[in-house]
């Protein structure tokens, strides 16, 4: 019964690209093989409580000539219990190494208050209101829903909220950062593909939120140099 | 065989006691607030509002008030009378006049300008000592109830007993939650 | 829809307007020609816990109903992009999915567990009722107050708006203006009052009340569970009071604790989820109780493992308050602090797999015998496991940028709520429906509720991990052909009207249960622990004379060994019952001084809070105990 729950699903997962899943930036790159990793770990867990679960069902299943039979209660074993004690803490120590790692590399470096500016970097401001998005750029360029990047350069993005709480995403390119009112908050990444990705409000803003969507357009250093020119 | 009321007592003053807890949570997560929001970023700072006089007032009133309602507990071990109403009457009028000076501490705030809406750290202190001004207010209000139950003698005497040591955790409860207000609410700005 | 006299009313609150007075018409009448009344008013005076416990299971299914629409609602507007269901899009569809979500965390979650609490607990342990039955009463009328306080809101088109989760500075008064948003804090405040109580009552109860013999370490793994989710509620609820209380001097006098350029929004995310993590652990720590005495009463077997189990609950209780920020890892709190929020994050699994084994180690070597209790555990292993393993994924606190707030974490609660509180409160409703009404609910429609569910559950969402990881928020009323998540939101659509006609199938059965068959043995399930010793339903007084235990499941090996429980001679009094209807008028007038609130008419406010007041003097005056103490003085 269970797998045939599964088999539409599978077939949803090979139809379509999922975007969390196709990075398109350093950042989500790394935050794709965190989640393949934690996938693929937690995925041998479930196997193995399923392997149990079905084999322990079939094989103690009531059957006609046992219903009234009363089963020896079992002793508990004391090296069955540190198995699943201890195995689950190895299996979470191999994720928590990588998780730990990426937490700060990502957290310092693209979120937090942090305010060295890295060098080289396109610094855009980004302001979150109820219920559009404004991206201003060094050179004083304002433009409305729709992010405009080089390829292959750092993007570095401050944030900040005019009235309430918003989330900056772009799945293709970073994870999420929240956007406050009074206060800044960072996030950069390299994109290193050109296209264009779609971005989202994330945190429940009001009315509207849904219509909080904007464009991130990625390309090439020319083009923006262009872009950038342009009234 | 332990009697009926000796064991309904203790389940009732255990419960009491977890709801002190609760109670200790919520005050707990007001202090929180108030630390986190004083001194305040901008607006009046607390040296500015607080008045040592008032405090040291009240403070006395009411630390004071704990320990003439242990006279009455006293009573209670071998029911003195005499004693009983001594000690709650004492006790009612040194909460009184804590609620009095409470009161006029918190009028003469406001009339000054230092109104709640002022900034976060007015904010937190009103709702703060103000929530545990309401714990003293209600805890006269029972103080009054027992005495009437008292005088009138209707109610046997386990049961009175029973009533008036739940009230006694309470009222010495509110002065423990006093003293935190003064070690963590006025202490540092005031000396 | 213009209404002549009212106004603009949105055209779904009138439909629900006429719903409710036809159907409220149809019961009042049902009611009267049967003869019902008499029974109503019996059980608005009653103090006794099986009785308490039925009727916080009955208000829960009813506010079940009501989320469940909810979430129709919500299904339905997705099923297809870019799509105009009724009236379900932008402030009307925010006050649907922030209903939804308060229903049926607060308003049936939490009574459906402390319903089957009520009814099971002092069974268990051979209590003849809880500690303070007025209390209880109490609890549970403040409970039924606050339930209908939140959903009055929509009654007058002022449904709350913000989300289950009230963020600020959205939630504050300045960006949501009317009073929807005061319904909710004023609902949750007064049950939340009445969740504390019940909490302290059943803690009492447990210390004090215990069988002779029943140590703490002979007693059944649903009355553990009872007892840590209670003193998590002790811990957890007051922070709640508190946030709401800020939140209310927000909305309605001015401060300005979480705005945004003064105050702090994110301290009220700290204080919402510091209450909030150990709220998902008080809705399913008693989920796993009802598990483990099912799981072992239908293998026929002593549950394996029992003290790791035990140690297992403590463990996830503790671990549960010091993991709230992983709700909020995208906020920018530091890596320092993500880092430490992840790992006891990842810790928590570690517990909760000692219990899937041990569940799935009781099976072993036993006879597994599927009713339909046992067939809502087998589903909630596989089920809880996926919510299990999503959780840890989205412990991995970099990753969650990615997950957080999108339809994943969606996925992954409603995977550990329905797969643990949910199914865990339906199978012990059918479970203990014995004890409660004397009937045993019919199997062949039990089965077929579990099967659809079931399948309901998994075809709605299983898809809304893959819509999240293909960017979908949530929260949003709509999305468009180009996000590529139509077909998964249209799967789920059909899981969810699956899931819908499963309680079809639940009413259904109760109703035919209770009206078309007959009387239930004591012990129909051949059970283990002491609630099987007594009659069904549950007599006022059910433990006389009292037993004495001197093991886990005692009641079972007296079985096998054909022996009687001996009788218990040093037996503690009970606690005293009353018939009162003060608890009920208490609830009314708070729930009068709870619309002043709401509405800001200081004279309502007066009135009501004055009347709550009198109410402990009256009580004061009319203490049951008087006559018992009176009685003994006598002697």
């Amino acid at each position: 019964m269970k797998k045939l729950l599964f088999l539409p699903v599978l077939l949803l997962l090979a139809g379509c690209n999922i975007r969390a899943l196709h990075p398109a930036s350093d950042t989500a790159a790394t935050l794709t093989d965190l989640i393949y990793l934690s996938f693929g770990l937690m995925m041998l867990v479930f196997v193995v409580v399923m392997v149990l679960f079905i084999y322990y069902l079939r094989k103690f299943r009531e059957k006609a000539y046992n219903v009234h039979h009363i089963p020896l209660d079992t002793r508990e074993n004391k090296w069955f219990e540190i198995t699943w004690t201890v195995l689950p803490i190895i299996l979470l120590t191999i994720l928590a190494v990588p998780t730990v790692q990426a937490t700060y590399e990502l957290t310092s470096s693209s979120a937090g208050n942090v305010d060295e500016a890295p060098q080289q970097a396109v610094e855009i401001q980004v302001t979150g209101k109820q219920f559009n998005w404004r991206f201003t750029y060094e050179n004083g360029k304002q433009s409305m829903n729709e992010l405009v990047l080089p390829v292959g350069q750092k993007a570095s993005l401050r944030l900040q909220s005019e009235d309430v709480i918003h989330s900056f995403w772009v799945p293709r390119l970073a994870g999420k950062i929240d956007v406050f009112p009074g206060k800044v908050t960072r996030l950069s990444f390299v994109p290193n593909e050109k296209g264009t990705y779609q971005g989202k409000c994330a945190e429940f803003c009001g009315a509207e939120h849904t219509q909080m969507r904007f464009d991130t357009r990625v390309i090439s250093e020319g083009e923006f140099q262009e872009w950038l020119k342009q009234e | 065989m332990k009697q009926v009321s000796e064991i309904l007592y203790q389940d009732k003053k255990l419960g009491f006691f977890i709801y002190l807890i609760v109670e200790a949570v919520m005050f707990a997560t007001l202090f929180a607030t108030y630390i986190i929001f004083t001194p305040p970023s901008e607006g009046v700072q607390p040296d500015e509002v607080y008045e040592l006089k008032t405090v040291i007032l009240t403070s006395v009133f009411l630390l004071s008030s704990s320990g003439t309602l242990l006279v009455a507990e006293s009573g209670l071990k071998h029911w003195n009378r005499m004693k009983i109403w001594l000690g709650l009457g004492l006790t009612l009028l040194l909460g009184s006049l804590f609620m009095g000076f409470e009161v006029h501490e918190f009028y003469k705030y406001a009339s000054e300008g230092h109104t709640i809406t002022v900034n976060n750290f007015l904010s937190s202190f009103y709702v703060l000592v103000g929530l545990h001004a309401s714990h003293v207010a209600f805890g006269l209000a029972w103080m009054i109830l027992l005495m009437l139950q008292f005088k009138q003698q209707k109610i046997p005497e386990s049961l009175f007993i029973e009533k008036h040591k739940i009230f006694n955790y309470y009222w010495h409860f509110v002065d423990a939650i006093w003293v935190m207000i003064i070690l963590i609410v006025y202490a540092p700005y005031l000396f | 829809m213009n209404i002549p006299f009212i106004g603009e009313v949105p055209s779904d609150i009138v439909v629900a307007w006429i719903i409710s007075i036809l159907l409220g018409g149809f019961l009042f009448s049902w009611v009267t020609k049967a003869g019902k009344w008499q029974v109503i008013m019996k059980y608005a005076q009653t103090t006794h816990h099986r009785k308490i416990g039925v009727m916080y299971l009955l208000l829960a299914v009813v506010f079940f109903i009501r989320g469940g629409i909810d979430a129709l609602f919500i299904r339905t507007q997705l099923a297809v992009p870019e799509n105009d269901f009724w009236v379900f899009q932008s402030q009307k569809y925010n006050e649907v999915f922030t209903t939804h979500g308060t229903i049926m965390i607060f308003f049936v979650a939490m009574p459906l567990l402390i319903g089957l609490m009520n009814v099971a607990l002092p069974l268990q342990i051979g209590a003849n009722d809880l500690a303070f039955p007025y209390l209880n009463a109490v609890s549970f009328w403040l409970f039924a107050a606050g339930g209908v306080i939140f959903n009055m809101a929509f009654f007058f088109n002022a449904a709350p708006n913000a989300g289950w989760t009230m963020y600020t500075p959205l939630a504050t008064d300045t960006f949501t203006t009317e009073p929807n948003n005061n319904y909710y804090i004023l609902g949750v405040q007064v049950s939340g009052l009445g969740t504390i109580f019940t909490a302290i009552n059943m803690i009492v109860t447990i210390i004090r009340l215990r069988a002779p013999g029943m140590k703490l370490s002979r007693m059944p793994l649903f009355s553990w569970s009872a007892l840590i989710t209670s003193v998590l509620i002790l811990v957890a609820f007051p922070v709640l009071t508190i946030a709401l209380l800020l939140l209310m001097f927000d909305r309605l006098y001015g401060t300005n604790f979480f705005m945004g350029e003064v105050g702090d929004p994110v301290y009220w995310q700290h204080l919402f989820w510091i209450f909030g993590h150990p709220e998902v652990y008080i809705i399913v720590l008693p989920a796993f109780g009802i598990f483990s005495d099912i799981i072992s009463n239908f293998s026929t077997k002593r549950v394996y493992g029992y003290t790791s189990m035990v140690a297992a609950l403590a463990l996830i209780g503790l671990l549960g308050f010091m993991v709230w920020a992983h709700h909020m890892f995208t906020v920018g709190l530091g890596s320092m602090a993500n880092t430490f929020f992840a790992i006891t994050t990842m810790l928590i699994a570690v517990p909760t797999g000692i219990k899937v084994f041990n569940w799935l180690f009781t099976m072993r070597k036993g006879i597994v015998k599927i009713r339909t209790p046992m067939l809502f555990a087998l589903g909630f292993i596989p089920t809880f496991v996926i919510g299990g393993v999503t959780g840890v994924m989205l412990a991995v606190a970099a990753a969650d940028y990615q997950y957080h707030d999108s339809y994943f974490v969606v996925a992954h609660f409603h995977y550990t709520i329905i797969g643990g509180t949910i199914l865990g409160s339906f199978a012990g409703i059918y479970y203990w429906f014995p004890k409660m009404t004397g009937k045993m609910l019919n199997e062949k429609l039990g089965k077929w509720h579990f099967w659809l569910f079931l399948i309901g559950f998994h075809l709605t969402f299983m898809p809304q991990h893959f819509a999240g990881l293909n960017g979908m928020p949530r929260r949003v009323y709509t999305y468009m052909w180009e996000d590529h998540i139509f077909l998964l939101n249209f799967v789920s659509t059909i899981g969810a009207f699956l899931m819908g006609a499963s309680m079809l199938f639940f009413i259904w059965n109760i109703y035919y249960t209770c009206r078309f068959t007959g009387g239930a043995a004591a012990d129909p399930w051949n059970g283990r622990t002491l609630e099987w010793t007594v009659g069904s339903p549950a007599p006022e007084h059910p433990f006389e004379p009292m037993p004495r235990i001197d093991s886990l499941d005692a009641y079972w090996y007296a079985k096998i060994n054909k022996k009687q429980l001996p009788e218990a001679e040093d037996v503690r009094p009970s606690p005293i019952a009353v018939e009162t209807f003060q608890p009920v008028l208490l609830a009314g007038v708070i729930g009068i001084m709870s619309i002043g609130f709401i509405y800001g008419w200081l004279w309502m406010q007066i009135v009501g809070a004055g009347a709550s007041l009198a109410f402990f003097v009256i009580r004061s005056l009319t203490d049951e105990r008087k006559r018992v103490y009176e009685r003994e003085e006598e002697l």
